[in-house]
């Protein structure tokens, strides 16, 4: 089979791991790299060689031909690229927050299925073993409706007074708590219960920086009656690592889970799942899949595999979409309006 | 090579890391908030025989190294394991400021002393960024100020940092770093990953040898890419005078009991297991169970 040709495009944080792992995968043929920054692009021509460097993007859908790329550019910069792919034709993996704005979202959604080319965003979460465990719980009714819920993240991202020079102090390039921190939250609350049809109570406050929020609180309500909340903060200390955490509350039990494990608490036992009455503990350890690359999580191989996987195979569906990540931004752009009207003083 | 020691003590369990569990983490954390509460659970490992520390060079750790520097006669024959860097520092700065800016602010910023030297010879990261290897030089200089006077038998690289080079197949990044820690440490280049199979075939294919690879290893191929059976193959297939292996998360963050954890890990071809515990108890039963036959040829 011929190697899938790819290009990464912004060799920041997330894209300096995912050239990792992607360059592990056996089909892949990585053929260039896109960043603005010349020292990042001199590193790959003096030590990865074979490997084309751009500045602009432009130039390499000029230059290259390639089936795929992953897009890792400040989020406002996703739109205008994506388009640049679906005009050659090529599978796109997208950071997250997807695009900046939601009707920017629906446009590439629609485009991409229209053309029948993979499209993902690179929401994390669905792909961490402790998580799908918990799709898996509500998909098959363990603990009954769910009533209620409450989804947190907490980070040590911005501990510190912003100059407001980066592209993360400013909501026009997709930075912000909201679009950075509480998307992750937002799009966990979605894939386990569902988008939301109101946002009211929305909060947006500062710690450390200047033109956007460090901590977001929105009340979320559906029409069948499920109502939860949305607190994030991602300029606190006492989190070492980013951590979401999320509870769910049904009709027959209520579950407690993070990234590292499950606390499910049973109205009865539920032999067929090894679940007993009352508390029960499920570990990461009990529930991983072992993936064949490891850098920073199996969730970050794990997702990138799939892209491969779906590219590869197109009967299978993608597990977070470019429709599934526009719900997403539909959520946030409520919350900005929600607190703009009713929020402010 | 020289053989390393057989049984290490980590130090997990003092930073409030524990990968199971993050309630377990905090109480650890906050437990282990003093330098005191810290030098009295090293003192009991020692109390039961252990001889050997690995140590992350993260903030706290620089005052761990203080105290065993002021106090090195009451512990003689200590063997250090560092471990560099502390990731979380770098991924924090990169989110704040950008990678260029970090590298600027650990190499000049944080270091006046070599900050105004290093200005000087290179200008900044900028200048030096053109030569990955000599910048990697530099940040190994950095981290291991702390541990300078104590003694250090290998230095390990983190498994964020091994395993995102290993993805990007650099030979000369390895050689390199492999080489400076032998010529100007003088002890034994060490590398942490959880893709030992992979980095182990890499390193005989790049011809670099007299290596120490510390992964995971457990009975539930816990943190072990591409799994368990490939791990046990390459294990039993490795020569340990070219590469000796040292298993770490041997419990898997205490999902499996420690008897059958040390049963298992005992069959397997390794040379030394590091583990974290806190407890007199624990730590005796981990020291008692531990019994590693295959040693350096």
């Amino acid at each position: 089979m011929a190697k899938i040709n790819l290009g990464v495009i912004g060799i920041g944080r997330m894209g300096i791991t995912h050239y990792s792992i992607i360059n592990s995968h056996p089909d892949i043929h990585i053929k260039a790299v896109v960043d603005t920054s010349g020292l990042i692009l001199s590193l790959f021509e003096k030590y990865i060689k074979g490997v084309n460097t751009y500045k602009a993007y432009v130039d390499l859908f000029k230059s290259e031909s390639l089936d795929a790329v992953i897009i890792c550019t400040p989020p406002t910069l996703h739109y205008p690229i994506a388009i640049e792919a679906a005009k050659k034709n090529i599978h796109v993996f997208s950071e997250k927050p997807f695009t900046t704005k939601k009707i920017l979202g629906l446009e590439l959604s629609e485009l991409f299925e229209q053309k029948g080319l993979v499209n993902q965003v690179g929401y994390v979460n669905r792909f961490n073993d402790v998580f799908t465990k918990v799709k898996e719980y509500l998909n098959l009714g363990i603990i009954g409706n769910v009533i209620r819920f409450r989804s947190e993240m907490f980070s040590r991202t911005i501990t510190k007074t912003e100059e407001g020079n980066t592209w993360r102090d400013s909501h026009e390039n997709g930075g912000g708590a909201l679009f950075e921190v509480a998307s992750h939250a937002i799009d966990l609350i979605i894939f386990l219960v569902g988008k939301p049809d109101k946002i009211t109570g929305s909060s947006l406050s500062k710690v450390f920086s200047k033109n956007v929020e460090d901590t977001v609180f929105a009340t979320m309500l559906y029409k069948n009656g499920i109502s939860g909340t949305l607190n994030v903060n991602w300029s606190d200390e006492s989190y070492r690592k980013p951590t979401n955490k999320i509870e769910i509350f049904g009709t027959e039990g209520k579950i407690l889970a993070d990234q590292h494990g499950i606390k499910i608490y049973m109205k009865n036992a539920n032999p067929k799942f090894n679940l007993k009455e009352g508390w029960n503990s499920i570990y990461i350890t009990d529930v991983f899949k072992p993936v064949p690359f490891y850098v920073r999580g199996n969730e970050f191989t794990s997702e990138l595999y799939h892209f491969i996987d779906c590219i590869n195979n197109k009967e299978i569906k993608n597990r977070c979409s470019f429709d599934d990540a526009t719900g997403t931004l539909e959520a946030i752009e409520a919350i900005l309006n929600d607190y703009e009207q009713n929020g402010k003083f | 090579m020289e053989p390393i020691d057989k049984i290490v003590f980590g130090d997990n369990q003092f930073f409030g890391i524990n990968h199971m569990s993050q309630e377990k983490a905090q109480q650890l954390s906050e437990k282990f908030h003093d330098l005191s509460s810290i030098i009295n659970v090293y003192q009991v490992a020692f109390d039961s025989g252990i001889r050997a520390v690995m140590l992350n060079s993260n903030d706290r750790a620089k005052s761990i190294c203080e105290y065993f520097k002021d106090n090195k006669t009451k512990y003689p024959g200590l063997s250090w394991y560092p471990s560099i860097p502390y990731p979380h520092k770098y991924a924090n700065l990169i989110s704040e400021k950008g990678i260029i800016p970090t590298i600027n602010e650990i190499l000049f910023k944080d270091n006046s002393a070599m900050g105004l030297l290093g200005m000087i010879a290179t200008g900044s990261a900028a200048v030096l960024g053109k030569d990955a290897v000599k910048m990697m030089k530099m940040l190994i200089d950095v981290e291991m100020r702390m541990y300078k006077g104590l003694n250090v038998k290998a230095i390990f690289l983190q498994n964020i940092i091994t395993d995102l080079l290993l993805g990007y197949d650099v030979k000369e990044i390895f050689v390199e770093y492999c080489h400076y820690i032998k010529s100007k440490y003088k002890v034994l280049p060490g590398l942490i990953t959880q893709n030992m199979p992979k980095l182990l075939e890499k390193l005989k294919e790049w011809q670099i040898e007299e290596v120490v690879i510390c992964s995971s290893f457990n009975k539930i191929g816990y943190l072990m890419s591409p799994g368990i059976d490939s791990y046990i193959n390459a294990a039993t297939q490795n020569d340990p005078s070219k590469y000796q292996i040292m298993a770490m998360s041997t419990l898997a963050s205490g999902a499996i009991n420690a008897k059958e954890a040390y049963e298992f890990i005992n069959r397997q071809n390794v040379q030394s297991v590091v583990f974290g515990a806190s407890s007199k108890k624990h730590i005796e039963e981990t020291i008692s169970l531990i019994s590693l036959e295959l040693t350096v040829s």
